[in-house]
């Protein structure tokens, strides 16, 4: 297996290339616009990999994607949870709940881990080379190293997002704890931020990459007992929303295009 | 460039380097293209070993990004490169114009059919003599594009190499000129893989020094 | 798998032939007589290009087996007798 985490530093962002070298495959998770859609066919074709798919854990708010561009560059699908639906105005193509994905020997599962936002899933990464168990999974903006995602973001605005902050933060906590907690733990964690990112709280780890076993001890936030202790240590730890966020998310929903994203707030 | 423009620089005599791994090119490719595989890393140097220097070049690589990339690395081997098809072989199609296709033979079809080939080994002449198809020959792949072309046979050709990066590219300077060859997919790694009969040839014995 | 300690890494992944062969060549000039240089490359022409290089050349190729895509080649310099 090839695996490939890229850090757009000033976002404190990670997007992943994940791939097989004998079936020469690979796909992209979660890429960046800032890093451009050709960084990532370059890294790809590098490695001697062509991408076959373009998979996102979420809708993102706090950075353009480059998810859509990159799909239709190579001619392959972009990849967004079913729920997702409701929600964006472009195609796209779903996936459910558990679903499997094969590239190559590679093996990746999805877990649905609503909260963030609606549509948040997470991805489960095997390398049936080594073993059938679970090696890491890309938990996106719903477990970060240290933290978890916040669930206060476009509440506001329930055409873009569904449920209340209290629904949003509760299942956030059951996808981290029933969910996420429930693999095995040498599972390797890697999230889509990391450090000073404002997409979660104050205890984001610098580190961009932790374990279910480390996360489960340690996390303060998942250390709560109840969903209402976790909301409210997760309110208080809380940064500054993303700047942009909500045109950015316009944007990653295909309402607005990227011109529009930078136009003077009215 | 749009397809057309292709269209118009291919007719001023400007080659259209394919530079798609072998198995898309083989399948379809735009008439008269040469297959030269991309990879960042070496493309500069295995060009410069094969690659004429005196031809106008036109890119089609995709996606576009590599492309670029590659006209950028060319250009800058000393490589005349006008430009790049933008949007690949979709825009080609797109645009009505017609494609080609290299014929493929597997190792095992080679083998079922070997007395109605002329097999024509791309690789250097140590990989040959070391090991070869029985009754094939040697044709360096980064011989000029002069003595492929004049490579006679009254059989068709099929190429091989070491598994069909360098062949590829012999045969589709050949197929531009015309000439009917195909390429041998899996090439020699296939073959002895197979347990398939290979001839050696004698060992150059170095000339007595002085 | 052999317990074969080497010397020099040559890193040739992701080269497409015949480079890891060419890179090879220039690699073990550097080696002094019974060194071994380990070869990665995962140009499947290598399977072939390396035996071929070996005999050629006079160096001694101890053994060759594949690790998830890359092929990896042990290589004993044997330097040429004037």
């Amino acid at each position: 297996m090839i695996m490939k985490q890229f850090r757009f530093e000033p976002l404190a962002q990670a997007s992943y290339l994940i791939g097989c070298p004998r079936a020469k495959e690979a796909v992209i998770i979660d890429p960046i616009d800032d890093m451009g859609a050709e960084s990532y066919v370059l890294e790809a074709a590098d490695l001697g990999l062509t991408i076959t798919g373009v998979f996102e854990t979420h809708i993102h708010a706090d950075y353009i994607s480059c998810a859509r561009e990159l799909a239709e560059m190579n001619d392959v699908p972009h990849y967004l949870d079913e729920s997702a639906a409701n929600l964006v105005k472009y195609d796209y193509t779903s996936f459910t709940d558990g679903q499997v994905f094969e590239i190559g020997g590679v093996r990746i599962t999805t877990i649905h881990t609503p909260g963030h936002t609606p549509e948040h899933t997470s991805f489960v990464i095997t390398d049936t080379a080594r073993s059938d168990e679970p090696w890491c999974v890309l938990t996106g903006d719903a477990l970060f190293v240290g933290d978890v995602g916040r669930p206060d973001l476009l509440l506001g605005d329930q055409a873009l997002d569904v449920m209340d902050e209290a629904t949003r933060a509760e299942t956030l906590y059951r996808s981290v704890k029933d969910k996420l907690f429930a693999l095995p733990d040498h599972v390797e964690v890697y999230p889509c931020h990391y450090g000073g990112s404002t997409c979660g709280g104050v205890n984001m780890s610098g580190k961009a990459a932790s374990t279910i076993a480390f996360e489960k001890r340690f996390n303060l936030a998942m250390r709560k007992e109840t969903p209402a202790e976790f909301a409210a240590f997760v309110k208080e730890t809380a940064k500054p929303f993303p700047d942009d966020y909500a045109r950015i998310k316009s944007y990653n929903l295909g309402l607005i295009s990227k011109d529009q994203i930078t136009e003077a707030a009215v | 460039m749009k397809p057309s423009e292709v269209q118009d620089a291919v007719a001023t005599g400007a080659v259209v380097l394919d530079m798609r791994p072998p198995k898309p090119f083989a399948k379809e490719h735009v008439p008269g293209a040469v297959n030269f595989q991309f990879n960042r890393a070496d493309l500069a140097e295995r060009a410069e070993m094969s690659l004429p220097h005196d031809l106008t070049y036109l890119i089609h690589a995709e996606p576009d990004p590599i492309a670029k990339v590659a006209m950028g690395i060319l250009s800058k081997a000393g490589f005349h490169v006008e430009g790049y098809l933008e949007g690949g072989l979709k825009q080609w199609k797109a645009e009505g114009l017609p494609t080609e296709a290299l014929p493929l033979l597997t190792v095992d079809e080679l083998k079922d059919a070997l007395d109605r080939y002329r097999v024509v080994d791309t690789r250097e002449s140590f990989e040959f003599r070391f090991g070869h198809i029985p009754g094939s020959t040697c044709l360096e792949w980064t011989e000029p594009w002069a003595a492929m072309e004049a490579v006679e046979s009254d059989k068709p050709l099929a190429l091989v190499c070491g598994d069909q990066v360098r062949s590829a590219y012999v045969a589709s300077v050949m197929q531009r000129a015309k000439m009917d060859a195909a390429l041998v997919f899996g090439g020699m790694v296939d073959w002895l893989e197979r347990g398939y009969p290979v001839e050696k040839s004698p060992k150059k014995t170095k000339a007595p020094s002085p | 798998m052999a317990d074969i300690k080497e010397d020099v890494v040559l890193d040739a992944r992701n080269l497409l032939c015949p480079m890891p062969v060419v890179k090879a060549g220039k690699q073990i000039r550097s080696l002094t007589n019974g060194q071994i240089l380990k070869i990665l490359a995962t140009d499947r022409g290598s399977i072939a290009d390396f035996p071929a290089w070996a005999d050629d050349t006079g160096n001694e190729l101890l053994e060759w087996h594949e690790e998830d895509g890359t092929f990896v080649f042990y290589v004993r310099k044997v330097e040429e007798e004037d």
